[in-house]
């Protein structure tokens, strides 16, 4: 769907986007996860036609972004990270205004807009003035006024920013509800967990650089080179053990008097064999679960890291809080 | 028919505010102000000749609509000023530029946006005006043709005020650097004649008081886009039929400027003059608001067959859009 390949973007010296390449395939709910100034709203600018890049390719469905701009204008919702609203006029007019920019008839546009509505749950305030909604709301209309021209592709700069826990998690529901209906969606957040939750893959940057990406547990393990579990037991904690040092890709970190830590290359099914089979064979398990491999963590480890190698003076962890 | 979506929100969203309200109250004010200044100077004149008042009554026409040009020459950048710069300061621009709006039909919204509401304030003043014609028994075919000035006026201060508008971060830049390109308009179209002028005066003395062809008087076609002689010349045909332009040029003139003065043809010329700048700068700032082609520019120096190539592919696009 959305194909980035060797992207460079400079500011003056600056090197704001540095050798980007990345594949977002159709019906995928892609994050796009860095710290301030990691270079997410340039690289978003660039794919929605607002900038040209120094270098590199973006094609979108199998179509160049870069020279069919026209084209691609048409596939195309894009969220900025701020809410662009008009005084003195009204939801439905502001959609009839974006609508009628792709040249579409009033009616068609009148249809679609009660349905975007209805979606994103503003049909009631349809004659209300858009300067008066509240944040959350103002941001569900941007989305709403970005899906106008039943784009395939929508791309959200930080559209959390801003808006309390409430509306982020309507926000949330609102972009599952979007991948459902088969949208390719791209967001971008500086904050990890709020995207792990809805994303079904992350791109990590850090300046300018794609530090990691693919579907979340593949990032994971990828930086921290396994996944990890934790088995609680009350008794047979030998066969355990034994039962875990039998199977391959499995690393005992640590053994606790009611407490088992792995680390493991294994699928899900397979953690679930086992387990099974400990259970078969007398241990008592009381509970296990996965060590999340800890998202902060992750996230510090990674942009860390890079800010490290590059010898940057600024601290990354503290320019993320 | 398609009408364009920028004209028909913010003429929406003008018409709700309050602005609109006052910016017609104070038009028509003024109006009225010079309407009675210009009674009171008749009255004057009157006094010590037999003509009689209502025959008077004509010289309401030039001031009055000259009173009207001057206010939307005033009032059209500042209503432009923020036609790009205020989107962009409410950052609505860059959605914009994502829809399928192309730079052209944006700066073109704009515009007519503008010209719409120049001619709104003419059409407000048309019960003062058609007092001149109506009891000065002035021609009703000038009411047309002011019309026409105001609106080809509004068009060129319009034009200013938008490609200021994209060339500044803020309106209240624009507004200043639009009052900056009057000030050339105004005064420096006189420049190189002046300038001319004062280099070669003994010169030009030698040629008027000997005869022969002068071809200096050519640096007074640079006035033919001086908003300013323009009127002038407008109302010195309506008033006293003639044209004024030729009697600012030797009679011993020659090239182009001798066939320009003759008659209506300045007024005409002046008029495609006028038209063609204020194109000229509607297309500038439609180049310079395209996202994209800003860039290229830039990058053209870096990789000129990669920048060829880029080219070629656009056009490509374009060519075919348009066969569809
Ligand atoms: N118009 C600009 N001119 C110069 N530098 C810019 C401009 N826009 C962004 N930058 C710089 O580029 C870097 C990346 O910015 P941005 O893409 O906005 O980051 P993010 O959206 O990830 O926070 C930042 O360091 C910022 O200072
Ligand atoms: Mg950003």
């Amino acid at each position: 769907m959305l194909q980035i390949e060797h992207l460079s973007k400079s500011y003056g010296k600056f090197r704001a986007v540095n050798d980007l390449s990345l594949h977002v395939p159709k019906g995928d709910l892609f994050g796009f996860v860095g710290p301030n100034g990691a270079g997410k709203t340039t690289t978003i600018r660039m794919v929605c036609g607002l900038m040209l890049p120094n270098a590199g390719s973006i094609t979108i469905n199998g179509v160049n972004a870069l020279s069919h701009q026209r084209e691609i204008k048409k596939q195309i919702g894009y969220v900025p990270d701020f809410f662009g609203v008009y005084d003195n006029l009204k939801v439905k007019e502001y959609m009839d205004f974006y609508g009628s920019m792709y040249r579409m008839n009033s009616k068609e546009i009148e249809r679609i807009s009660d349905d975007l509505l209805e979606l994103v749950n503003l049909s009631d305030k349809k004659e209300v003035f858009v300067d008066t909604l509240s944040r959350g709301m103002k941001q569900r209309l941007c989305v709403a006024r970005a899906l106008i021209h039943n784009p395939a592709l929508l791309v959200l700069d930080e559209p959390n920013s801003g808006l309390d826990p409430r509306a982020r998690v309507e926000m949330k529901e609102l972009l599952l509800n979007l991948k459902s209906m088969g949208k390719t969606i791209v967001i971008s957040s500086h904050i990890l967990s709020e995207l792990s939750e809805m994303c079904s893959s992350i791109g990590i940057m850090d300046h300018g650089n794609l530090v990691a990406a693919g579907r979340i547990e593949d990032v994971m393990e990828s930086v921290f080179g396994s996944n990890q579990l934790i088995i609680s037991l009350e008794e047979g904690r030998e066969t355990a053990v034994r039962i875990a040092r039998e199977h391959a890709g499995v690393r005992i970190d640590s053994v606790g008097e009611h407490e088992l830590k792995l680390s493991h290359t294994m699928t899900q099914k397979q953690i679930a064999k086992m387990i099974g089979t400990m259970i078969a064979n007398d241990v008592v398990v009381t509970g296990f679960h996965k060590q999340e491999g800890d998202l902060e963590t992750l996230f510090m480890r990674v942009t860390g890291e890079n800010a490290g190698q590059e010898g940057e003076k600024e601290n990354v962890a503290e320019s993320y809080r | 028919m398609w009408l364009n979506p920028i004209v028909k929100k913010d003429v929406r969203v003008q018409a709700r505010s309050m602005k609109i309200c006052w910016g017609v109250f104070a038009y028509e004010l003024i109006l009225a102000l010079v309407f009675f200044l210009a009674m009171f100077v008749i009255r004057q004149d009157i006094r010590y000749s037999y003509d009689n008042i209502y025959s008077q009554l004509v010289w309401l026409y030039p001031a009055l609509a000259s009173a009207q040009l001057l206010i939307l020459g005033m009032v059209v950048p500042v209503r432009t000023a923020a036609s790009i710069a205020g989107e962009k300061e409410r950052q609505t621009f860059d959605i914009m530029m994502t829809t399928s709006m192309t730079p052209f039909a944006v700066i073109a919204g704009k515009v007519m946006t503008a010209i719409l509401q120049s001619m709104f304030y003419v059409a407000a003043s048309m019960p003062v005006m058609a007092l001149s014609f109506v009891i000065g028994g002035m021609s009703w075919s000038y009411l047309f043709w002011f019309m026409a000035v105001a609106l080809l006026l509004s068009f060129f201060a319009a034009s200013i005020g938008i490609l200021c508008s994209s060339l500044c971060k803020r309106s209240i830049g624009a507004v200043l650097m639009s009052y900056g390109f009057y000030l050339v308009f105004f005064i420096g179209t006189f420049l190189p004649y002046l300038i001319f002028y004062v280099i070669d005066a003994d010169n030009i003395a030698r040629v008027t008081t000997y005869g022969g062809p002068v071809y200096s008087d050519n640096l007074l076609l640079f006035l033919l886009v001086n908003p300013i002689v323009y009127v002038v010349e407008f109302f010195g045909h309506a008033m006293a039929g003639g044209t004024l332009m030729g009697e600012m040029v030797s009679q011993f003139s020659a090239g182009p400027i001798a066939f320009l003065t003759d008659g209506y043809r300045w007024i005409a010329f002046s008029s495609v003059c006028i038209f063609a700048l204020s194109c000229l700068f509607l297309f500038l700032a439609a180049r310079r608001i395209d996202p994209v082609k800003k860039h290229r520019v830039k990058h053209a120096d870096g990789g000129k067959s990669a920048g060829k190539e880029k080219d070629a592919d656009r056009g490509d696009a374009s060519l075919r859009t348009h066969g569809k």
